[in-house]
């Protein structure tokens, strides 16, 4: 049955079954691929959205209670990578096999949201995603730059990310 | 090996469908299944077909002449770098551009990647010129041309030639440095004559007036300069007359190598734009969920398909057979079933919902306390001599004392963060598979097997994989996809397994072991004679790794291999033998230091001091860098203690080998009801003649560390009733941000080496280091792994 849907700012609607994981709408009906299975039961994060602004395990929540959020992929997160955590993970080159890092990234923006400098000991408690390279020791210190470049005002409009 | 045809034959999977034909399944999956979009713009990746830059690269329209295989240079000077190695965290896919470009002398702000074609490597044999290691067939460690690593790259048996055009696309064994090094130079100093040739061509001069640097020759008497955009396609028409002759920078040479690079991919990762083959969609693509017997060498005895046709999007089931061991290294897999669907998430549920009962091979009796005991008792057994020095026994008697410890290790999993997965389309003449794999030539012998089709007409569209650890920890999910897809000819689909189906069937695993260590020491606490006793599964990965010297001074030393024989697949995770093998060494040592009453770095150094080996050097720079980093020796507070161990990933090769020496440090805090925390790593790691991309080989070790952790910490699997308890993150823990240290020293000691290689050889230290610190902590000796079945309270 259809669930109308918005996410990155678009109406969607998909055509599937209400208890259909978040996740495989997601993914498989909608294609918007950076937003990972790892596990399936809400464990790893490597699914990790944001549902009104919260981060959510999105393999764990039925599509049918996603109707009327709104809802934020790492594909909305900015149009050209340039949203400060990203910024920030590059800095850092933070990623390794990448696979669990959109839902890493999309943890971190939630924590960032609602704490704006966060502790080491807030890092731990807010960022629970499971990285199975271990880039723990460069996603904390891109937490703290990406912290530091959001209490600055940006010097520009728009920036350009030149470090593709 | 059978012949083609005949394992063509056994191959064959079985279907029932839905009872649609072709068409009338796409009719009724536009009805139910399909995606209203409201609301348009967004952009959609549907047809993004296995590409990890933003291109299409294998079946591009070639406008722009190649160089060579390995090269392309566009009018606007951007390089295209053709990547064989896969890139799955460990930074291939920059370090491989990098050792290209390093002879290229192009500007390295313009290079990109590609994957290269496991298809055109096999129609098109590797210039003869370029098949010579110019270090020789056996390259000694310390000669600084080409590598050391695989000298000619003989390798070639049925399976796999490493003649090929794209000669070693096999991510393993830490070799896509030392194995691959000198041919990446030679394909990028090929080039870059050609494009001397085409400049000086131009300018009627001879090539020896010009230089290449940053992508422009210069010719310096007249200052003109041309770039390479402008040559390229002169150059790609140019043969060079000499190719034999073209030298290739040493070791002491590189310019670009040994320089920090950020990682080519990482902007990718970081917006979701990195493409996994689990986000490929081939246009019309079905999805199929596969479940095999979870008791290896078992199959399907029945399933009733009746009970699942009417559910949503079901399309059939395809039941496909045990995958012929001669495709997946020996190893026995499961035959099983795979319901198909518009959507996966349809074929999970209906494969849930599939009554399906197993043909269990005679395994079920095995659990992990017999399958145990068994290896306890073939340690008794003589074994399989792995080294031997001196008369153990004869010394032994002389001993003032004997001490002697057993442990044990449990089966691990690699755990990859991406699910098995990989989308193939069949059709009568042709394969094409899009899949993350370590080893595309193995998958393509794999699909032309099964299929009947010969290897020249079977396309690996290779994607970024979500982890690795081991090209058979990936297990058959090629040969599963390739027998559903057969079955479903002329129909892409795509196979994914569930991460339980991942976890606790289709992968091979890291042995469990046993080993039984026994010293006779003499008066002052050192030993004299030294008998080493490992048991593993008889299809473990390098039993012996780690075990032999150079190392320590045992004059009188047996090392031996013992095994069971069990049905569970066991394979490559990461770094084989060692992790084991420097578990049991590592705390021994510690415990004969213990019994010596000395200190523990101090006893090390002594015996390493008394040992005469190419690398003592640096092993003694190695130890006594990391106590120097970790302020060894001095106080802690209570409950703190710190641990150390030292490891070069030897192999039992009588020969001077490549290898990568790396001592660490362990620093840990036990609370007084038990609670573990790893405070702090130094790690002293060897550079050996330099690095390739020093920023990638932080990252590795930064992350080895986790790994380390999780093996000695959190991980266990256990058998019972003949199958893996654990499948999935609940019950096989992965650590999170919490229990990472929060400080990581790591230093580079040169040594004048070529290296075994960085992405595993700095994780088999920090188990026992970790026990080692446990122990000073806590007063409670570790013997049996993982740590968390333990109580480690103190008072």
């Amino acid at each position: 049955m259809p669930f109308p849907l918005t996410i990155n700012g678009l109406q969607y609607v998909v055509d599937v079954e209400p208890e259909t994981p978040l996740l495989w709408a997601i993914r498989d009906t909608l294609d918007l691929t950076g937003t990972k299975y790892g596990c399936g039961i809400g464990q790893c994060g490597a699914c990790t959205v944001h549902v009104n602004g919260q981060a959510v395990r999105s393999c764990s929540i039925p599509v049918s209670a996603a109707v009327g959020t709104t809802i934020t992929t790492i594909e909305g997160l900015s149009v050209d990578g340039t949203h400060p955590v990203q910024l920030a993970w590059k800095e850092f080159d933070a990623p390794q096999c990448g696979y669990c890092q959109s839902g890493m990234i999309m943890s971190a923006v939630a924590l960032l949201q609602r704490t704006s400098a966060p502790t080491d000991d807030e890092i731990d408690s807010g960022v629970t995603n499971a990285c199975r390279c271990g880039t723990y020791y460069r996603v904390r210190q891109a937490i703290h730059r990406a912290a530091a470049l959001m209490s600055t005002p940006p010097a520009g409009s728009g920036g350009r990310n030149d470090d593709v | 090996m059978t012949s083609k045809q005949t394992v063509s034959d056994a191959m064959t999977a079985h279907i029932e469908t839905a009872g649609m034909d072709r068409r009338e399944f796409f009719i009724t999956t536009a009805a139910v299944g399909g995606t209203l979009v409201v609301g348009c713009g967004w952009p959609r990746r549907g047809d993004a077909v296995g590409v990890t830059t933003p291109a299409a690269p294998w079946y591009r329209e070639s406008t722009i002449p190649e160089i060579n295989a390995w090269i392309v240079i566009a009018p606007d000077d951007t390089v295209t770098i053709r990547i064989s190695q896969t890139e799955l965290g460990q930074g291939v896919w920059t370090a491989c551009a990098m050792m290209i470009s390093e002879e290229l002398q192009c500007d390295w702000n313009k290079v990109r990647g590609e994957y290269a074609s496991a298809n055109r490597d096999a129609r098109e044999e590797a210039p003869a010129w370029t098949l010579k290691n110019p270090a020789g067939p056996e390259p000694s460690p310390t000669d600084p041309r080409g590598g050391g690593g695989e000298g000619d790259l003989p390798a070639t048996n049925e399976r796999i030639s490493w003649t090929g055009v794209y000669r070693r696309m096999t991510t393993n064994r830490s070799a896509s440095v030392k194995g691959n090094l000198y041919f990446y130079q030679l394909a990028g100093a090929e080039a870059r004559e050609r494009l001397l040739l085409a400049a000086a061509e131009r300018w009627d001069v001879p090539t020896s007036e010009l230089t290449a640097k940053d992508s422009i020759i210069t010719h310096a008497t007249t200052g003109r300069t041309v770039r390479y955009g402008e040559v390229a396609t002169r150059a790609a028409e140019l043969e060079h007359p000499h190719p034999e002759t073209i030298t290739i920078k040493s070791a002491h040479e590189f310019t670009l190598m040994g320089t920090e690079r950020k990682n080519l991919d990482v902007p990718l990762k970081v917006t979701g734009q990195a493409v996994y083959a689990i986000d490929v969609k081939v246009p019309g693509t079905l999805h199929a969920c596969a479940k095999a017997c979870p008791v290896w060498g078992g199959d399907v005895k029945s399933y009733d398909f009746d009970a699942i046709k009417e559910m949503p999007g079901v399309h059939s089931v395809v039941q496909f057979p045990k995958p012929d061991p001669g495709l997946v290294r020996g190893r026995h897999f499961s035959g099983g079933v795979a319901v198909v669907a518009d959507s996966w998430w349809r074929a999970k549920t209906a494969l849930d919902a599939l009554p399906l009962e197993w043909e269990y091979p005679p395994y079920t009796h095995l659990n992990t306390e017999n399958m145990q005991q068994a290896l306890v008792e073939s340690i008794d057994e003589p074994g399989r001599l792995v080294y031997q020095q001196g008369n153990l026994e004869d010394a032994m008697a002389q001993a003032t004392s004997v001490v002697e410890a057993s442990y044990d290790v449990p089966y691990l999993a690699r755990a990859r963060m991406e699910p098995g997965n990989a989308t193939v389309l069949v059709t009568d003449d042709r394969v094409d598979i899009w899949i993350g794999d370590q080893s595309p030539q193995e998958t393509r012998f794999s699909a032309s097997q099964i299929t009947g089709i010969p290897q020249e007409q079977v396309h690996i569209h290779s994607a970024h994989l979500g982890g690795g650890f081991g090209r058979y920890g990936n297990g058959p999910q090629a040969e599963h996809a390739v027998m559903v897809a057969k079955a479903l000819k002329g129909q892409p689909v795509k196979m994914q397994w569930t991460r339980e189906e991942d976890w606790s069937v289709g992968t091979t695993y890291r042995a469990m072991g046993v080993a039984r260590l026994r010293a006779g020491l003499d008066a002052d606490g050192y030993p004299i004679a030294m008998d080493i006793r490992a048991a593993a599964d008889q299809t473990a990965s390098s039993p012996h790794r780690s075990l032999v010297p150079p190392g320590y001074f045992f004059p009188n030393l047996r090392v031996t291999n013992h095994f069971a024989d069990f049905h569970v697949p066991c394979g490559t995770r990461r770094a084989t033998g060692s992790p084991s093998n420097v578990f049991f060494v590592e705390s021994f040592i510690e415990e004969l230091a213990d019994a010596a009453g000395k200190d523990s770095y101090e006893y090390r150094r002594e015996l390493i001091s008394r040992n005469d080996f190419l690398f003592k050097d640096d092993w003694l720079q190695a130890l006594d860098l990391v106590a120097e980093m970790s302020e060894w020796g001095t106080p802690l507070p209570e409950g703190w203690a710190r641990g150390i161990a030292i490891d070069d990933r030897r192999y039992d090769r009588e020969k001077p080998d490549v290898c990568t020496i790396a001592a660490m440090v362990c620093t840990v805090s036990v609370s007084k009801a038990g609670a573990i925390r790893l405070e702090r790593v130094d790690v002293a790691f060897d550079e050996g003649f330099g690095f390739v991309n020093p920023l990638s080989v932080r990252k590795q070790i930064e992350g080895q560390v986790a790994w380390g952790w999780n093996d000695v910490m959190h991980q266990g699997f256990t058998v019972k009733d003949g199958r893996m308890e654990q499948n999935n993150f609940h019950d096989f823990p992965v650590s999170r941000m919490s229990e990472y240290p929060r400080e990581v020293n790591i230093r580079f000691f040169k040594t004048n080496h070529w290296l075994e290689g960085v992405g595993e050889e700095a994780m088999s230290q920090i188990p026992p280091a970790i026990v080692n610190a446990v122990f000073r902590a806590t007063g409670k000796r570790v013997r049996s792994l993982p740590l968390r079945k333990h109580d480690l309270s103190w008072a």
